[in-house]
């Protein structure tokens, strides 16, 4: 039965899409549709689920083909989708987000006039998740990959009059396309050295096709490249593969994408840009797992730029001005404490990371949502302050989430970070330990001075009257907010001995990821909660007593001590600054040399040279035909003597 | 005997164009239908092709190219030259391509030809019969007389219907293309002559034959061989022929030219199906009787072919008219295509016969786009463009979607062709990794430039100028839909085309896997 049940779970929102596409035009049946088929996807995926979990532990992958998609010569890729632990969680937080914000959608997009088509490109992103995490080979995961990256161009450009929102939309899709073309050429290796894409064997035309996931040994110490620097072709794979979930889960040195594409509606963001589609990169090396466990070259790499990306962000989110921005690098930070995760192989952690900060991030974004929505189209937060006593829902709801990000206990953000942090300890992670630990401590801080610059003070422009967002925006929320309270405790650790229902969600995912439960570190959740509670107070004390220095279009208060490093944090450390002087201005202007100058005058100047020699020639040629006898006659007793000599001399 | 079939679709556009003649000549819009209505019979009829290939038809020697639908008459008997036509697996699907293509060319003149319109479209329907001409012929010297009888209208169409530069974009694409294929001329008598000689050796009463399956089992029996430095010099002169129609850089500048100044129905037809003809003739030509020199060469032509992909993307991106960029832009997809085949497998050719089509329907449709805002605005220009989505949204989200289509997204046909290419090129003991480290560079730089042009024509604030303009009439809709329909279909069941094309790509590589038997 869950064989044809789990097509349903992507096919619902898909038909909601094509609905909405060719037969909906009016706003309110679009935003039910839209959010009734992703309602129905959940429930269906919270049965497939249960009917998962009621198989014996070995038995938990189903695998369903509808047709081969490829198949000449030896490439053989089946249209198939399976669903199992970790696909369950994976459906579940897409489904279950996702119905949220199609639901607080309705309310946030009221009156735009495009409404119809934007709740069909949610529907398609949905649909194209829901591809990717339910994708049986590399190929269809791969569908979904520039599927959602497709809808996410959609969805940044949906305001395509404005300047920033198209340039931002082109530049997601160019960017992700850099880590796609990666992706595309760890499949051509992968299938090159194991004949097959599909993660696990399945039966194909009654033959039994292992999965290359299970066939790991096969290239233990097969090498390619010159000799005098041979590569290791797991570490090839495993490499290519990074930079895809560089680009995609928006790391250094791919991460530019990511706070422009901000331009986009705010539940956009709070879908696609924090709690689902940038998570696939960590859910895709969660899923080969293996591949990247036979490369300790790729490990140590995704170890380092997890961190390295986490930190960075961090700080480049303390300086920011827009409410959205500062989510956003918080966003690429945390996904660097997912990916840093993945490299020391704590796979379950980063999971369980990815699921709550899918919830607590949701909220917060919905929040700003909120916030915005509340403050007429405000995104400064210097024109902001003083709004709890205006939006009280929204205020209470997004302490919740700012709680949980910076990992207070017993916060949903406490018990994931925590158990990072646990591993690192445990596994000798020290550099990076303390990186990330600085870190989490920088995100309590900005925090601390978000809440601050919003909800506390005095209202610093008074051009608009705040007020409080209605019922369809302020549900959401309240179910997010109870989602970031409990979320943790489906992987909490055992924290006393015989402890009931501790590590359900390693346990759930034992049998995909092999992964044994970490052990509680006390000396860190201690640290890291004092730490969070001291920075973020920090952050708020800092804001609200100084709040009187924030000027509409002033500077930081901070900035006085801090100089030109503020501004640095501020840039993001200027990497989209290098990249358009080093990358983007040299290519033009090379695409235009080449254009103009070698292809017009280089290559059809030579065409056309060739086309004016045979002129010239045929002009001189044309001189002999002068018309005088006489010259006739003197070529012809020349060519005669020479004819002659050449049968007297040569040929005798 | 069964109905001539493939010959009925061949020559019905020709007669068509006889029945037009009677058309008067100030009658446009009859003119119109009319030709509508033969291109329409002619896909209507061609689809009994498809439906009455038998693809895994086995039957009959393996040593020549799996033939159905053959057809032979005698024709110059005393030198074997014979009318004989046929099909496999990979000339079904160009047959049909052109024949699919040819009723959307005829609906876009409605828009696009306002002179002279009877006359456009009878050499629009001679050159479709030379096109399939090309695709069906069985002999030698028929190819060539097909592959010839090509430029002649296509000059015309550009010629008198092109923009203001057209007389000199028609002569370049005349007298280049041409050169290329007299040295095949020689290379054909060449062939017939050695092949002639070797036989008579055998039997001192053969009067030589230009039938290609004839001299391609004589090739693979050993009846016929040919020395190296011969097969390779042969080969180089069809080479040079199909690598200037493809065209393979650093053979491609008169294309641009072309396009431009071709009108939009010209353009279309030049980028669907007539750049496919070189393409066609390398994978039934040059790798099929010359396999030595193919693999000898194959190496070289591979670098040649990822330049292109990624020398035509980069000029791609810094064109300003859009019709300039789209032709690029076929450049690099061409590109893929050469690479393809010379990756010398299954999957590298394969891939290569469906990319074909694949770029045939989008890169079409492309020209096509790019004629509905020519038509309305008379320019091409992208900064003349801007926030068309606003006003014209049926456009802009046909156009995205074949803008995606060419950029390769998976789901849509040209994904599916550009990576069973790429898997067949990783491969090839030939090729191998290096040469695709290159060759994704041209799909990251397909997303540059197209999303540059949606971006440029759809997105940012609409431009005063632009205000009226309206959206695609019902026609234009019907045009441009009925190219989707293909690229959706072939993206998610690619398997109904590469099914049919398995033996037959599997025979024209039958020599090559000869040639590594023995070694």
């Amino acid at each position: 039965m869950l064989t044809w049940l789990i097509w349903f779970i992507p096919l619902l929102p898909f038909v909601g899409f094509l609905l909405n596409l060719f037969v909906i035009r009016q706003e309110r049946q679009a935003g039910m549709l839209a959010s009734a088929t992703v309602v129905a996807s959940f429930v269906l995926a919270l049965v497939a689920t249960v009917l998962l979990a009621g198989l014996p532990e070995a038995e938990r992958r189903v695998q369903s083909m509808a047709w081969e998609w490829i198949a000449t010569g030896s490439l053989s890729v089946p249209f198939a989708i399976m669903f199992d632990p970790l696909t369950a969680v994976m459906v579940l937080l897409v489904t279950g987000v996702g119905a949220l914000i199609h639901i607080y959608s309705i309310g946030y997009m009221h009156g735009d006039p495009r409404v119809v088509r934007y709740f069909a490109y949610l529907n398609l992103f949905v649909t194209m998740m829901l591809f990717l995490v339910m994708a049986n080979n590399l190929l269809l995961l791969f569908l979904g990959w520039e599927g959602v990256g497709l809808c996410s161009f959609l969805l940044i450009g949906f305001w395509f009059e404005r300047k920033e929102a198209a340039a931002a939309a082109v530049k997601a899709f160019v960017v992700n396309r850099i880590g796609d073309a990666a992706f595309i050429l760890a499949m051509l290796a992968v299938f090159s050295n194991f004949g097959t894409l599909n993660f696990y064997g399945m039966e194909i035309n009654g033959r039994w096709v292992p999965g290359f996931l299970e066939r790991m040994p096969e290239i233990f110490g097969l090498r390619f490249g010159p000799d005098w620097q041979p590569i290791a072709i797991a570490t090839g794979i495993s490499f290519l593969l990074l930079i895809g979930a560089t680009g995609k889960s928006a790391q250094l040195p791919l991460f530019v994408w990511l706070p422009d594409a901000m331009a986009g509606p705010t539940p956009v963001s709070a879908l696609i840009h924090a709690a689902t589609m940038v998570t696939a990169g960590v859910y895709m090396m969660a899923r080969t797992e293996q591949l990247f466990a036979a490369s300790p070259a790729t490990q140590s790499w995704v170890v380092w730029i997890g961190t390295f990306t986490a930190f960075i962000a961090a700080t480049a989110a303390i300086a920011q001005w827009d409410i959205k921005r500062v989510l956003a690098y918080s966003t690429v930070s945390q996904l660097g404490f997912m990916v840093a995760a993945c490299g020391m192989g704590a796979y379950a952690a980063a999971i369980f990371h990815l699921l709550t900060h899918g919830i607590f991030k949701a909220l917060l974004f919905l929040g700003s949502g909120s916030v915005i929505h509340g403050t007429h189209e405000t995104q400064d937060m210097r024109k902001m302050g003083g709004l709890r006593t205006a939006m009280p829902t929204t205020f209470w709801t997004y302490m919740v989430g700012a709680a949980a990000l910076a990992g207070v206990v017993p916060l949903a953000g406490f018990w994931s970070k925590d158990e990072i942090l646990a591993h690192a300890a445990a596994y000798g992670y020290w550099p990076q330990l303390a990186i990330l630990f600085l870190t989490s401590l920088l995100t309590a801080f900005y925090m601390g001075r978000q809440v601050a610059l919003i909800f506390y003070g005095e209202q610093r422009d008074n051009h608009y009257h705040p007020h409080e967002s209605g019922q369809t925006m302020r549900v959401p929320l309240i179910i997010l907010a109870i989602g970031a309270i409990v979320a943790g405790f489906m992987n909490i650790p055992t924290l006393f001995s015989g402890m009931p229902a501790a590590h359900l969600l390693t346990d759930w995912l034992q049998p995909v990821l092999h992964e044994e439960a970490g052990k509680f570190n006390l000396v860190v959740a201690i640290l890291a909660t004092a730490g969070a509670v001291g920075m973020g107070y920090l952050g708020w004390w800092a804001y609200t007593s100084n709040a009187a220095k924030v000027k509409v279009g002033g500077l930081d208060p901070a900035y006085r001590y801090t100089g030109d490093i503020w501004d640095g944090m501020q840039e993001a450390w200027y990497v989209d600054l290098a990249y358009n002087r080093m990358v983007v201005a040299p290519f033009r202007s090379f695409s235009a040399t080449l254009a103009n100058v070698f292809d017009k005058q280089g290559i059809d100047g030579m065409v056309n040279g060739v086309g004016r020699v045979f002129t010239w020639a045929a002009t001189e040629v044309r001189m002999l035909q002068n018309g005088y006898v006489r010259t006739y006659a003197l070529v012809f007793t020349m060519g005669a003597v020479l004819v002659l000599s050449f049968m007297l001399f040569v040929t005798r | 005997m069964s109905l001539p079939i493939l010959s009925i679709v061949l020559w019905l556009p020709a007669l068509g164009a006889l029945l037009l003649l009677l058309v008067p000549r100030g009658a446009d819009e009859l003119a119109r239908r009319v030709a509508l209505g033969v291109a329409l019979a002619t896909f209507v009829v061609s689809l009994a092709l498809p439906l009455g290939y038998a693809p895994a038809d086995l039957t009959g020697t393996r040593l020549a190219p799996e033939l159905q639908f053959a057809e032979e008459l005698a024709w110059l008997p005393t030198w074997g030259i014979s009318y004989s036509i046929g099909l496999d697996g990979v000339s079904l699907w160009l047959v049909l391509l052109t024949t699919f293509l040819t009723p959307v060319v005829v609906l876009s003149t409605w828009d696009s030809v306002h002179k002279e319109v009877r006359n456009f479209q009878i050499l629009l329907l001679l050159l479709t019969t030379a096109m399939m001409g090309v695709f069906v012929a069985q002999d030698l010297l028929l190819f060539y007389i097909f592959w010839e009888f090509t430029l002649i209208p296509m000059t015309f169409l550009i010629g008198i219907w092109g923009g203001e530069n057209r007389i000199y974009a028609a002569r370049k694409f005349f007298i280049y293309t041409f050169a290329g294929s007299v040295l095949m001329l020689l290379a054909i008598i060449g062939i017939y002559v050695l092949h002639r000689q070797a036989l008579v050796a055998h039997d001192p009463n053969f009067v030589g034959s230009m039938n290609f399956s004839r001299i391609v089992s004589d090739l693979r029996s050993g009846n016929f061989t040919l020395e190296t430095g011969i097969e390779r010099m042969l080969f180089g002169a069809f080479f040079l022929a199909f690598a200037i129609k493809v065209p393979l850089w650093p053979f491609h500048t008169w294309l641009p030219d072309a396009h431009v100044e071709a009108p939009t129905a010209g353009s279309v037809v030049l980028a669907g199906v007539l750049l496919k003809l070189g393409g066609y003739g390398m994978i039934r030509y040059c790798i099929t009787l010359f396999p030595e020199a193919s693999r000898w060469a194959a190496p070289a032509i591979a670098i040649l072919a990822i330049i292109g992909i990624v020398y035509g993307a980069i000029v791609a991106f810094a064109q300003t008219d859009m019709k300039k960029l789209v032709a690029y832009s076929s450049v690099s997809h061409m590109g893929f295509i050469v690479l393809g085949i010379f990756a010398l497998n299954m999957e590298g050719v394969s891939g290569a016969v469906l990319q074909m089509i694949n770029h045939g329907l989008s890169t079409g449709a492309l020209f096509l786009i790019v004629g509905v805002l020519y038509e309305r605005r008379h320019t091409r220009e992208l900064e003349d463009y801007g926030g068309l989505w606003k006003i014209m949204p049926v456009y802009a989200a046909i156009t995205l979607l074949v803008a995606l289509s060419s950029a390769g997204l998976p789901g849509l046909n040209g994904f599916i062709g550009e990576f069973t290419i790429m898997q067949g090129a990783f491969l090839a003991p030939d090729l191998g990794w290096p040469f695709l480290g290159f060759a994704v560079l041209g799909v990251v730089l397909a997303a540059v430039y197209l999303f540059k042009m949606f971006q440029g024509v759809f997105m940012g604030e609409l431009e005063p100028a632009n205000a009226e303009l309206k959206d695609l009439s019902r026609r234009e809709i019907a045009t441009l839909a009925i190219l989707c329909v293909p690229i959706v279909l072939i993206g998610l069941y690619p398997a109904f085309i590469f099914n049919s094309m398995q033996v037959s790509v599997g025979e024209a590589l039958d020599s090559l896997v000869l040639l590594a038997a023995g070694r």
